[in-house]
């Protein structure tokens, strides 16, 4: 029992330590080899972050926008197509061409459909970057709800119907509680897959839309450390508290 | 008063059912008993809205139900298994009909309540689905179909899955609360007994026709339905022992 207490504090201290560090050198002003510690703390930069002053700031309402928007509608946009793809007589078809965006590679398939981008108006802005993250993770959605759907879940929606239920209380009432979890599930990875997405992001935003991600390997090329792990900081602290809150849901299942 | 008028349904080549009728009387239950793949099922879903006929018309109190949908046809389907809502417990599936009908709180309560008692499912009233035993789950299922009070109630082999004794007690607690509640229903089943013992009026489904005996006599004598087999079986087995006795 203690060994394996032991063992999950070394497990739990390895996944710590680089968030730690990056917070660390984010406050630090000078810190410079062969220093353990840095010599001196600022808080500059948080401040500067938190009043408004520094660029990240900007960034980062812009990645939470555009993450937000594609968990949003990827999940429940995912889970209504998987449900007529389950159903479907080509399933099978469909869902190999869900996979398509993956076995060509994210990047690739962005560069690919680049030129339809530029003609209709979206590269450069925000809702082309939301459009583009959006052709990943939607597939990415329908593929996760794909095995829900099932004989008997198509059994417990024809008895709602003729429970008296329309289609919307048959969703409100039945599927979505009963998908709860799974939904849960694909807002938060398809939150990270847009969070993180740099490749995309890159072609279709043309570099005029600064997402955080974009930011860290700015700073990161431009040698700017500190600032680095400021905008590393901030990357790994909203993924944290979403699975710190959907924890329950991710880990265990209701019944 | 349901009515099916020259039903015919085809799957690919196949034809399941032609040009079947069938008429249900007002607090009667319908026994149909059929082979598996004798189109049992396909009927049932007809009659519910959940398939749709290639030819025919089905009338419930002389009006023609076809293009209604399915939410709005009074007519509620069971099915083998309890498909109990998995995230709701006892007494939330049997309120589930009310519900979506949104009835008064206090209503449903007094409702539920009822109904728990009639169904001898005291005490269980907030235990999840998974906590319940099959035949408790049959009797909830029943009680959320019972509770809206439809004007049919279409039973697909609801007690199927049970084992032999909680198959017997759900025979006769439906044939209690069929009574009490004055259901009008089609239960299908392949087993002979159970379609005798649940039915006012018997029917055998072969070859896509539906043949409705009036009398228990009736059905008992005619050649082409699963009873002679039956009586041979047993017959067989009688003899079987007399010649080792």
């Amino acid at each position: 029992m203690k060994a394996k207490s032991f063992w999950a504090k070394v497990v739990a201290v390895t996944f710590c330590f680089p968030v730690v560090y990056l917070l660390l050198l984010s406050v630090a002003s000078h810190w410079i080899f062969p220093h353990v510690v840095p010599q001196s703390l600022t808080l500059n930069r948080w401040y500067s972050l938190l009043t408004g002053t520094n660029s990240l700031f900007g960034s980062l309402i812009l990645s939470v926008i555009i993450a937000l928007s594609v968990a949003t509608v990827s999940t429940f946009l995912g889970f209504y197509t998987s449900k007529h793809i389950a159903y479907h007589r080509s399933r099978t078809l469909w869902l190999r061409l869900s996979y398509f965006p993956f076995v060509l590679s994210p990047v690739i398939y962005s560069a690919v459909l680049y030129y339809y981008f530029i003609r209709l108006g979206l590269s450069g802005n925000i809702v082309g970057v939301i459009l583009g993250q959006l052709l990943i993770a939607y597939p990415y959605a329908v593929i996760l709800f794909s095995g829900f759907w099932n004989e008997r879940l198509r059994n417990i929606e024809q008895l709602v119907q003729t429970l008296g239920g329309n289609r919307w209380q048959t969703y409100k009432r039945v599927l979505l509680p009963m998908a709860q979890g799974l939904l849960l599930v694909c807002f938060f990875q398809t939150f990270l897959i847009s969070w993180f997405e740099y490749g995309l992001t890159i072609i279709i935003g043309v570099g005029k839309v600064q997402t955080l991600t974009l930011k860290v390997f700015q700073y990161i090329n431009a040698a700017n450390f500190y600032n680095a792990a400021l905008s590393s900081s901030l990357l790994v602290i909203p993924p944290i508290i979403l699975l710190y809150f959907n924890k329950k849901f991710l880990f265990k299942r209701h019944w | 008063m349901l009515e099916a008028q020259h039903i015919s349904k085809a799957f690919k080549n196949e034809q399941v059912l032609d040009d079947l009728n069938l008429q249900l009387h007002e607090h009667e239950t319908l026994s149909i008993l059929g082979r598996s793949g004798s189109g049992k099922t396909t009927l049932l879903k007809i009659l519910a809205g959940l398939e749709t006929p290639d030819a025919g018309r089905v009338l419930n109190n002389d009006q023609d139900v076809l293009s209604l949908p399915v939410h709005k046809r009074d007519i509620v389907y069971l099915y083998q298994e309890a498909l109990l809502f998995p995230h709701l417990n006892v007494s939330e599936n049997i309120a589930f009909g009310l519900r979506l009908r949104k009835t008064d709180g206090a209503a449903i309560n007094e409702r539920v309540n009822d109904m728990i008692q009639q169904l001898e499912l005291e005490g269980m009233q907030d235990k999840m689905p998974h906590q319940l035993s099959g035949g408790q789950k049959q009797r909830v299922s029943f009680g959320r179909a019972l509770i809206t009070n439809p004007s049919v109630l279409l039973l697909d082999e609801p007690f199927g899955n049970l084992d032999a004794d909680s198959r017997h007690s759900m025979q006769h607690l439906f044939k209690r609360i069929a009574k009490e509640f004055k259901i009008t229903s089609v239960f299908v089943t392949h087993n002979v007994k159970e379609a005798i013992l649940m039915g006012d009026r018997i029917s055998n489904l072969k070859d896509g026709k539906l043949y409705i005996y009036p009398t228990l006599e009736q059905f008992l004598n005619a050649g082409e339905n699963m009873v002679q087999e039956e009586i041979k079986f047993w017959q067989s087995i009688s003899e079987t022992k007399k010649n080792s006795n």
